[in-house]
C-alpha cells in the first residue's frame, strides 16, 4: 500500500498549498502553451489558437477544480473549511451564540455532575481486589428486626459453607473512650475476624495484620490503627509499633498501620482503631450464651453463581435453626438469609434518589437542546436565501448537511467545555465538603452537600469515564440540534427560495409544525418536572410537620459513655459488667452540675434522646415467675431517663406522672409508656397496669405504669411510631450517658460549659457528639432537602428555559409576520387583537404540553413512590400547580413578542414594498 | 463523443497512463497523444480527466513528477514511472486481462 506516499502528499497538501497550486497552475499554462504552439504550427492565427486550445482544456480554473476535488485530504480541508465558516457565523450571531452555549453549557455541566455521582457510587468498582466478587450476607428474623447474623451462626457458616474462598466478618460496639496525655477522647473501634482485612487487600504500610490465631476469646490485647488516626494521634510516629493506648481502660498493642486509601466498607462507618475479633468457637445458640450481631462480608468462589451460594446459605440457615435451643427457635422462626453483591448493600437506599435526579437534569438537558435547537430551526429559515444560493453555486445537499452539523458540533463542543468547568467546579466543592467533616464553621453549602453522601463524597471527581460520558453528550446534543435544522433547512425547491426570498412569505408550514412540537415537548417536560418537584417538596413539609412529639429548639445535647473498668464490677461468673452504683454515683454527680450552668432551664440525662437509635428489649405481660416461655416474648424499647427528661426535650405527659426523686432504686419500679405503647397493648387504658421486662438472660420484673406520653420518633424523622416504654434512670442506670440540656439562651453557647461539667465528675471521661437539637434534626433530613432543592431547581430551570422558548418561537414568528400584521391593521384590526391572536396561538401549544406533561407526570410519578411521605403519586395540587404555574408563565412569555406585533407601525409596513 | 470515449472506466484510465509512461517519461500532453496512439484513437484523453488521474498516481508514488524542457524548447512537466509505479502496471494488467478474458467467455457463451 502507498500508504507511506498518501501521509506524504497529505502533509504537502494541507501545509505547503501556495506551492502546490502555483506548480498546477504552472503545469496547465505549459500544457495550454504547448497546444497552442501545436496550432500555431499547423497554420493558425495565435490568438485562435490559444482561444481553442483553452476551449479544448476545458477552462483551466476547471480543470484544476477536479484535481483539487481528487487529492488527498480533500475532505479534511472541506470539513475545516466549514469550521471556519460555522466559527464566522456563530462569531457573527453573538447573541445567539452566547444563549445557546450557556443554556447547553448549564445542561451539561449538571448531567455531568450528577453522573460524577452517580458513577463515583453506584458503578465504580470499590476500591477492593476484585470486587465483584465480594457479597454481603443479611439475615432477617421477623421477631426482632436484627439484620446482622448471630455470632454463633457466623461461625458455624464459616466452617461449614462451601461458596466462599474468604467468610470474614466485623461488629461494631459503638464509641469507644480513649484515654491518655492528650485528655480523654473518643475513638470508633471495630472488632474483625484475622481474615477480614486481607480480604479487603488491605496491606500495611507499617508493621502486620492479625495473625489467624488472634481472633478467638482471650486473644492477645493488639490493634491495628488507621493512618488517619496514626497521623493524628501520633502525629505520624514511625516508631509507633509495639507501642500502647488506652482504650476503655485497657491497654491495647499497636502492631500495624492500616495504608493511607483504605476504606472501610460502610458508608457512615471509618474506624479508627480495629481490634481483633473474640467469637467463641462453640456454636450452640442458647438464652444463657452471650450472642453477637455479626456483619458478614465473604468473597465467593470463582465459579459459584450468587443464586447457587444463595441456596447454598439458605439450606445452611435452615439447618442451624435445629441446632438452636427449643426456647429459642419460636424467637427466630421464619428468619432469612440473603446474599447481595456489597457495593449493592454499601450503596443502599442511596440508589434511587440517584438516579432519580439523574433522569430530572437528563430531562433539563434535553429541555435545553430543544431551545437551541428551535433557535437554530429559526435562523435556519432566516438564511434560507443563502442556503439556496450556495445549493446554486454546487454545494450538494450532503455538504449543506454537514456545514449544518460541523455547526452543531461546534456549538455543542464549547457548551461542553463550558459544562466540564462547571462540573469539576461542584465536585470538587463536594469533595471539599467531604474532607473537612461538618463543624459549627464550615459553610451551609458544605454541610448541604457532605451530609446525604457520606464519606462517599470524597470520591465523586471528574476522571475518563465521567469525561467520557461528557464527550458523548457532547455528541449527541450535536445530533439533538443539528439533524432537524440540517435536513429540513437543505430541503427546499431552490428556484422557489431564491425568488421567494426576497418577497418575506410566510414560512414553511412544515418547519413552522415542527418547531411547534417541539415547543410543546419542551413544556410537557418542564411539566412533569414541575410536578415532581411539587411531590418532593410536599413530601418535605409532610417530614418537618410530622408531629415529631419534642421541641427541638433552645436545646443542646451531648454524649459519654461509661464504658471500661472504672465503671464496671465483677458479675456473678467474674467477668465485668457495668456497676448501676458506680453509675448512679457519676451520675448523681453529674445532674446538679449540668442543672447550675447559666441559663439551663432543665436538663436530663437518658440512654436515647428523640430520634436516637434505640434497641429493643423483651417484655411479656402476666405473671414474671415463673420465667414466661419465650414464645410470649414481645419486644419493645425501653429508654432510661432522669425526672426532668420530658421537660427538657419538650415532650408532654398527656396522663399520670413524670418521674421524680422519689423513684429510687428502693421504691417500686415504675414506667412511662408513650401513646402507641398504651393503645397497643391496653387499649388505651394503660394507667396503674403492669408488664414485665427483661432483666436477666430469662429473667424479668414487673413494671407499673405510673405516666403516658406523647409518641416520639426514635431511629431517624421517617420511622413509624412504635410502642415505647420509659423507665427511672435510677431505677436502672446504663452506660450509655446522654445529656440533653433546655436553656434560655442560644444552646450552643453552653458546649464548653457541659464538657467541664463532665470533666469535672471525671477528667477522663470524654464528652462528644455535641450538637443541638435542631442539628440533629436537620442531619436527618438533610439528604431528603438536598434531593428536593436539586428537582426544585431543576424544575425552575426547566421553565425559564421552556419559558424562554415559547418566547424565541413567537417572537420569531412575529418578526416574519410583520407584512401580516401591518396588513391586518389596515384592515382594521385592534392591536389588542394582534395581541389576542398571538397569545391565543401560544395558549393553544401551551395547553398541548400541559396535557401532555400532566400525562406524563401521571405515569411517570409513581417512581418517586418510596421518596413520597403523606402525599399519593397522582397528587392533585401538586400536579394542577404545575399546570398552572407552567401555563402562566409560557403565556406571560408570548404576551412579549405579542405586544411587539401590536406596535407594528403601518406606513413603515406599507413603505417597505 | 463516441460512447467508447465517455464509459473509460475509473482503473482503465489509470492503467493507460501507467501503460503509456512504460517506454518512458513524458509530458501531460504526450501522454494524452500516446494512449489515444496506442488505443488507436478508442480513447482520447480530456485534460479534465488526464490530470486529475495523473496527480491522483503521483501521490500514491506509481508516478513522480518533474520539471523539464518539451521538444519545441518549452517548459514542461514530464511524468515517469517509479519502481512501485512498473509493479503496480503488472498487477493491473494482469488483472485486466483477467477480467477481459472472463468477460469475453461470458459475452460468447450461449
Amino acid at each position: 500500500m502507498p500508504l507511506w506516499s498518501r501521509l506524504n502528499s497529505l502533509a504537502r497538501n494541507l501545509f505547503r498549498k501556495p506551492a502546490v497550486e502555483s506548480e498546477l497552475e504552472d503545469e496547465l499554462q505549459a500544457y495550454a502553451a504547448q497546444v497552442t504552439d501545436e496550432k500555431i504550427a499547423a497554420g493558425i492565427s495565435p490568438t485562435e489558437a490559444r482561444r481553442t486550445a483553452l476551449a479544448e482544456l476545458g477552462g483551466i480554473e476547471q480543470v484544476k477544480q477536479s484535481v483539487r476535488d481528487r487529492r488527498t485530504g480533500t475532505s479534511l480541508e472541506l470539513l475545516w473549511q466549514d469550521a471556519r465558516y460555522a466559527l464566522r457565523q456563530l462569531a457573527r450571531n453573538r447573541a445567539f451564540t452566547l444563549t445557546a452555549v450557556i443554556t447547553l453549557g448549564l445542561g451539561i455541566g449538571a448531567t455531568t455532575a450528577i453522573f460524577s455521582a452517580v458513577y463515583a457510587l453506584l458503578l465504580r468498582p470499590l476500591p477492593y481486589p476484585d470486587a465483584g466478587r465480594l457479597m454481603y450476607i443479611s439475615a432477617q428474623t421477623p421477631r426482632s428486626r436484627f439484620e446482622v447474623l448471630a455470632s454463633q451462626d457466623f461461625v458455624a457458616g464459616q466452617t461449614s459453607t462451601k461458596s466462599f474462598e474468604q467468610f470474614a466478618g466485623y461488629y461494631y460496639y459503638y464509641n469507644q473512650n480513649l484515654t491518655g496525655p492528650g485528655g480523654p477522647s473518643r475513638v470508633t473501634s471495630v472488632n474483625v475476624t484475622a481474615n477480614f482485612l486481607p480480604m479487603l487487600g488491605a496491606v500495611p504500610q507499617l508493621g502486620r495484620l492479625f495473625a489467624e490465631d488472634e481472633d478467638r476469646p482471650a486473644g492477645p490485647p493488639v490493634i491495628v490503627i488507621s493512618n488517619h488516626f496514626w497521623r493524628s494521634y501520633f502525629h505520624a510516629d514511625p516508631t509507633v509499633l509495639g507501642k500502647s493506648i488506652t482504650i476503655n481502660g485497657k491497654s491495647l498493642t499497636v502492631i500495624g498501620i492500616l495504608p493511607p486509601h483504605f476504606n472501610f466498607p460502610d458508608l457512615t462507618l471509618e474506624p479508627d482503631v480495629y481490634a481483633a475479633a473474640d467469637l467463641d468457637r462453640d456454636t450452640t445458640i442458647a438464652i444463657d450464651k452471650p450472642m453477637i450481631g455479626i456483619q458478614p462480608i465473604v468473597r465467593l468462589r470463582p465459579a459459584v453463581s450468587v443464586e447457587h451460594a444463595q441456596a447454598e446459605l439458605q439450606a445452611f440457615y435452615l439447618a442451624r435453626l435445629h441446632k438452636t435451643a427449643a426456647e429459642l427457635r419460636s424467637f427466630f422462626a421464619g428468619r432469612k438469609i440473603s446474599l447481595q453483591p456489597l457495593q449493592r448493600h454499601i450503596v443502599g437506599d442511596n440508589r434511587k434518589p440517584l438516579f432519580i435526579l439523574l433522569a430530572c437534569v437528563a430531562a433539563v438537558l434535553l429541555i435545553a437542546c430543544v431551545n437551541v435547537a428551535n433557535l437554530q430551526l429559526a435562523r435556519t429559515v432566516s438564511r434560507r436565501h443563502e442556503t439556496a444560493l450556495r445549493g446554486a453555486l454546487g454545494a450538494s445537499r450532503l455538504r449543506l448537511i454537514r456545514q449544518s452539523l460541523v455547526e452543531s458540533l461546534l456549538l455543542s463542543s464549547l457548551a461542553a467545555a463550558l459544562g466540564l468547568l462547571i462540573a469539576f467546579a461542584i465536585t470538587a466543592l463536594v469533595r471539599n465538603a467531604a474532607a473537612f467533616p461538618t463543624s459549627p464553621s464550615s459553610s451551609r453549602i458544605a454541610q448541604l452537600l457532605q451530609l446525604p453522601f457520606g464519606k462517599l463524597s470524597a470520591s465523586i471527581y471528574v476522571d475518563g469515564w465521567v469525561l467520557a460520558f461528557t464527550i458523548g453528550l457532547a455528541i449527541l446534543t450535536t445530533f439533538l440540534l443539528g439533524l432537524a435544522p440540517a435536513i429540513s433547512g437543505t430541503r427546499l425547491d431552490l428556484r422557489n427560495a431564491l425568488q421567494s426570498a426576497a418577497s418575506r412569505i410566510t414560512h414553511a408550514r412544515e418547519q413552522t409544525l415542527l418547531r411547534h412540537g417541539l415547543l410543546v415537548v419542551e413544556i410537557a417536560i418542564a411539566v412533569v418536572l414541575l410536578a415532581s418537584a411539587g411531590l418532593l417538596v410536599r413530601s418535605f413539609v409532610n417530614v418537618m410537620r410530622y408531629d415529631s412529639g419534642f421541641d427541638p429548639s433552645d436545646t443542646l445535647t451531648g454524649t459519654t459513655l461509661l464504658f471500661g473498668p472504672r465503671y464496671q464490677h465483677p458479675d456473678d461468673h467474674g467477668n465485668p459488667t457495668p456497676s448501676p452504683d458506680l453509675i448512679r454515683i457519676f451520675l448523681g454527680n453529674l445532674l446538679p452540675r449540668l442543672q447550675a450552668l447559666p441559663g439551663v432551664q432543665s436538663a436530663a440525662i437518658a440512654t436515647a434522646l428523640p430520634l436516637g437509635e434505640v434497641h429493643d428489649t423483651a417484655i411479656t405481660f402476666g405473671p414474671p415467675t415463673p420465667p414466661p416461655p419465650a414464645a410470649t416474648w414481645e419486644t419493645a424499647p425501653g429508654i432510661s431517663v432522669t425526672p426532668d427528661y420530658f421537660r427538657a426535650v419538650g415532650d408532654t405527659i398527656v396522663q399520670g406522672r413524670s418521674f421524680s426523686g422519689d423513684d429510687t432504686a428502693a421504691s417500686p419500679a415504675v414506667a412511662i409508656v408513650n401513646r402507641a405503647f398504651a393503645i397497643h397493648h391496653f387499649a388505651g387504658n394503660a394507667l396503674g397496669k403492669r408488664f414485665n421486662w427483661i432483666v436477666g438472660r430469662d429473667q424479668f420484673a414487673p413494671l407499673t405504669i405510673v405516666g403516658i406520653v406523647n409518641d416520639v420518633r426514635h431511629n431517624g424523622l421517617e420511622q413509624q411510631v412504635q410502642p415505647e416504654f420509659y423507665i427511672p434512670e435510677s431505677q436502672s442506670p446504663s452506660d450509655t450517658v446522654n445529656i440533653a440540656l433546655r436553656s434560655t439562651a442560644d444552646p450552643i453557647l453552653l458546649a464548653n460549659a457541659m464538657r467541664k461539667a463532665v470533666l469535672a465528675v471525671d477528667p477522663q471521661q470524654p464528652l462528644f457528639d455535641i450538637q443541638t437539637m435542631d442539628q440533629r434534626v436537620a442531619s436527618q433530613v438533610a439528604q431528603r432537602r438536598l434531593i428536593m432543592l436539586l428537582i426544585a431547581s431543576f424544575a425552575l430551570l426547566a421553565v425559564i428555559l421552556s419559558a424562554v422558548g415559547v418566547y424565541g418561537v413567537f417572537a420569531y414568528s412575529v418578526s416574519q409576520r410583520t407584512q401580516e400584521m401591518g396588513i391586518r391593521l389596515a384592515l382594521g384590526a385592534s392591536r389588542r387583537g394582534l395581541i389576542c391572536l398571538i397569545v391565543a396561538q401560544a395558549a393553544r401549544l401551551v395547553a398541548a404540553g400541559g396535557v401532555l406533561g400532566i400525562a406524563g407526570a401521571f405515569l411517570l410519578s409513581r417512581l418517586l413512590t418510596s421518596m413520597l411521605v403523606g402525599v399519593k403519586p397522582h397528587d392533585a395540587v401538586s400536579f394542577s400547580l404545575a399546570w398552572i404555574l407552567m401555563t402562566a408563565v409560557a403565556l406571560l412569555a408570548s404576551t412579549i413578542p405579542a405586544s411587539a406585533a401590536a406596535r407594528t407601525d403601518l406606513v413603515s409596513v406599507l413603505h417597505m414594498e | 463523443m463516441s460512447p467508447s470515449q465517455t464509459n473509460l472506466l475509473q482503473g482503465t484510465l489509470d492503467l493507460l497512463i501507467l501503460k503509456s509512461l512504460k517506454t518512458g517519461e513524458l509530458h501531460g500532453l504526450g501522454v494524452s497523444r500516446r494512449i489515444d496512439q496506442i488505443t488507436r484513437g478508442t480513447f482520447q484523453v480530456k485534460p479534465g480527466s488526464l490530470f486529475p488521474a495523473l496527480h491522483r498516481l503521483e501521490e500514491s508514488g506509481w508516478l513522480t513528477g518533474f520539471w523539464g524542457e518539451s521538444e519545441n524548447n518549452r517548459r514542461a512537466r514530464f511524468y515517469r514511472l517509479t519502481k512501485a509505479g512498473e509493479r503496480q502496471l503488472g498487477h493491473e494488467t494482469e488483472e485486466w486481462q483477467k477480467i477481459a478474458a472472463a468477460m469475453t467467455n461470458a459475452l460468447k457463451a450461449t
